[in-house]
């Protein structure tokens, strides 16, 4: 998808549209020209490991960096060149809890609300809505400092969203949440969602990135793949994964890296997990694998997740 | 335009909600310099009365006991003895029994008799500058006061105290200051010391906190301005800046007597220069540090030790080594102190204070373009 993009114009519908964007830090490109659309309503999962671009991504959509090179289009106005025009459109919420710990709830969606000059009438109506969002009723006078993690969360996700944008940019928006905390979270995204809101979402929770609509893996300033994520898991179609469990995951998983028909192998929870060519069967593995003095190896297929497809193309990448 | 105002209004209401929530910081900014004023009027006194001096009358006339007698009644000095001869005067600098020894040779009846100038010789003890050089002053005041033509001969004597490195270029000095109080002479100069060094500090940490939290890139990405969000965190730190003048003027007024002869809006002009001055100071310590620690350290490097040692509200310029006079010029502290000085003590106008006044504007502005610049480099 991204080599048909290459080279075209911008899309000006697109809710954002990426043509040939580079940020380089002295000698080292963060993103190394990469293309892409997100459209309106989508929301779309931006993904990969920790010093992949993403971060950097995020800051130069919000225009609070500027590019070395490449076109942004941001809800149809040129972000590199005037980045003051979709400001009051865009929200943004980063991995860090960007509220005022030693303001009350009210008092930080109040400063907020100057910030972007709401009128009074509009502020009643965005805090009450964000209280209730937030499930923040009754707490308004409470320090944001004594608030747990998930209410700042959705907190932070209020005071992003306080001046109604049309486009969310959300950097890690879940970390250090707990996976209720998350659920909950993301709960809310979809409701933004559902109202025609563009979500733009980083994060490297794989199972986060199966929520969203359209997805985009990025690593080592590129991005390497993208697509819906069904899309993405059936890329892997000539291949299959097989989950191999024995007393020494470890010792197998050597033993795996070097035998024959298998392309990858690594730890997946207690077990390897072994990328194998669409002919190998679990049952000749499973021999294959007791005849190599794993006697009670147990191997099962699995249907591929993100993660699978993740790491099988982060290897393709480091062998290429 | 409006829209302008409500965002620097936002900050403004955020920054003072800031300082309700943590007192330690408005108790820094409005009780600290109290404690200062309080310390320095009381604590730190360069008064000095009954200097302990011994005599050598070496004349043994009516006209030099006359003489001598004028330092006992003085009470500038206080006379603990004689001794009888110039070597001797070692042995009583040593044992601290007196710091100044006069010494009044023979031959000074007749000198006055033939109506020549007579000579008397002053020594002061140089191991207590401060003592010494006001001793020296007293001296020369007297003497003129005294009427007699006398050619003082200085010999500043270095104590024998061998951490006293070096000899002191001790020189006359006039106190504008005819009660010779030190407050008086102290406060005017107290009042830029406390002020840039709240503005300069509290400046630099508040923008640099905001950096560190995270809150500053949510600010970028919305509709704020670079220069509303700096008018909106500096003009709390002006306000609160204005206070402490008008508090520590107050204290200064009431409390220690100090006179203000000049007029107060010459004093408030110049405060507000050089509070735009030490503003500026503060935002480019906080656009060049890196961390909360670095602007701290920074702001205190270029707040405090100027503020107290190069802008002569204690210790005067002139006594200081050559390269750190011209170093003084760099910090906005020494103008004010000179027009602080000069309003409160001397009655200065406008006219008499436009040349530190002149550097003053100059200094603002060029401070504060330049903070502009750095800040706007660092935020992009």
């Amino acid at each position: 998808m991204s080599e048909a993009l290459t080279g075209s114009p911008v899309n000006p519908d697109a809710a954002v549209s990426v043509r040939g964007l580079r940020k380089v830090f002295g000698k080292f490109a963060a993103v190394d020209g990469i293309d892409f659309d997100v459209r309106r309503g989508e929301v779309f999962g931006f993904l990969g490991p920790n010093g992949s671009g993403k971060t950097t991504t995020i800051r130069m959509l919000t225009s609070s960096i500027t590019p070395t090179s490449g076109t942004i289009s941001v809800l149809g106005e040129d972000a590199v060149k005037h980045p003051d025009r979709a400001k009051l459109r865009l929200g943004y919420m980063s991995q860090k809890f960007s509220l005022f710990e030693d303001l009350t709830v009210d008092e930080n969606l109040r400063f907020y609300g100057g910030v972007y000059d709401l009128t009074a009438e509009q502020f009643a109506e965005r805090r009450a809505y964000v209280l209730r969002m937030a499930g923040l009723e009754g707490r308004e006078s409470e320090l944001t400092r004594n608030l747990s993690v998930g209410w700042r969360q959705r907190l932070a996700l209020g005071t992003a969203t306080l001046h109604s944008p049309e486009i969310v940019f959300l950097d890690e928006p879940t970390s250090g949440v707990d996976p209720t905390a998350r659920r909950r979270f993301w709960d809310l995204l979809y409701d933004l969602a559902s109202n025609g809101v563009t979500l733009f979402v980083t994060t490297h929770y794989m199972d986060e990135a199966a929520n969203c609509s359209r997805l985009a893996f990025m690593y080592r300033g590129r991005i390497i793949a993208d697509g819906p994520p069904r899309e993405i898991r059936e890329s892997l179609l000539t291949e299959r994964i097989l989950d191999v469990s024995t007393g020494d995951a470890d010792r197998s998983l050597t033993w795996l890296e070097s035998a024959d028909g298998v392309h990858e192998a690594y730890l997946s929870g207690a077990s390897v997990h072994a990328v194998v060519e669409a002919g190998l069967s679990p049952e000749t593995l499973t021999a294959r694998l007791v005849a190599a003095g794993f006697a009670d190896a147990r191997v099962v297929p699995v249907d591929p997740t993100l993660e699978d497809v993740f790491v099988n193309l982060v290897s393709q990448q480091r062998g290429a | 335009m409006n829209a302008s105002l409500t965002r620097i209004g936002a900050i403004v209401v955020k920054e003072f909600k800031h300082l309700i929530r943590d007192p330690r910081i408005l108790l820094a900014v409005l009780v600290t310099p109290i404690m200062q004023l309080l310390l320095f009027a009381y604590a730190i006194s360069f008064d000095v009365r009954d200097l302990s001096t011994v005599v050598v009358d070496q004349d043994q006339t009516p006209a030099s006991r006359t003489y001598l007698q004028s330092y006992t009644s003085s009470g500038f000095f206080k006379v603990v003895g004689s001794v009888d001869s110039v070597d001797a005067i070692d042995a009583v600098f040593q044992s601290s029994r007196a710091r100044v020894a006069v010494v009044v040779p023979a031959g000074f009846q007749e000198a006055v008799d033939r109506g020549d100038k007579a000579q008397v010789a002053v020594y002061v003890d140089g191991g207590d500058p401060n003592s010494a050089r006001i001793g020296q002053g007293y001296a020369v005041a007297l003497n003129q006061v005294a009427g007699q033509k006398i050619t003082a001969t200085w010999a500043a004597r270095q104590g024998l105290d061998l951490s006293q490195a070096g000899r002191l270029d001790v020189r006359v000095r006039t106190w504008y200051n005819p009660d010779r109080s030190s407050s008086i002479f102290l406060i005017p100069g107290l009042v830029v010391v406390i002020i840039m060094i709240v503005t300069v500090q509290q400046t630099a940490v508040t923008l640099v906190r905001e950096r560190a939290l995270g809150t500053q890139e949510q600010m970028t990405i919305s509709p704020l301005r670079k220069v509303e969000l700096m008018v909106g965190k500096l003009l709390p730190w002006t306000i609160l800046a204005f206070v402490d003048v008008v508090l520590i003027t107050l204290m200064g007024l009431t409390m220690f007597e100090v006179p203000l002869r000049g007029s107060v809006l010459v004093l408030a002009v110049s405060a507000a220069l050089f509070i735009f001055a030490s503003l500026g100071l503060g935002l480019i310590v906080s656009a060049i540090s890196p961390t909360l620690e670095t602007a701290n350290l920074i702001a205190m490097m270029l707040a405090f030790l100027p503020a107290f040692l190069l802008s002569g509200f204690a210790f005067p310029l002139d006594s200081i080594p050559l390269p750190l006079q011209w170093l003084s010029y760099l910090f906005p502290a020494r103008h004010m102190v000179d027009i602080s000085r000069a309003v409160f003590l001397k009655g200065a106008g406008f006219a008499e204070v436009s040349g530190p006044l002149g550097m003053l504007a100059v200094y603002a502005v060029v401070v504060l373009a330049l903070a502009t610049v750095l800040y706007g480099k660092r935020a992009r």
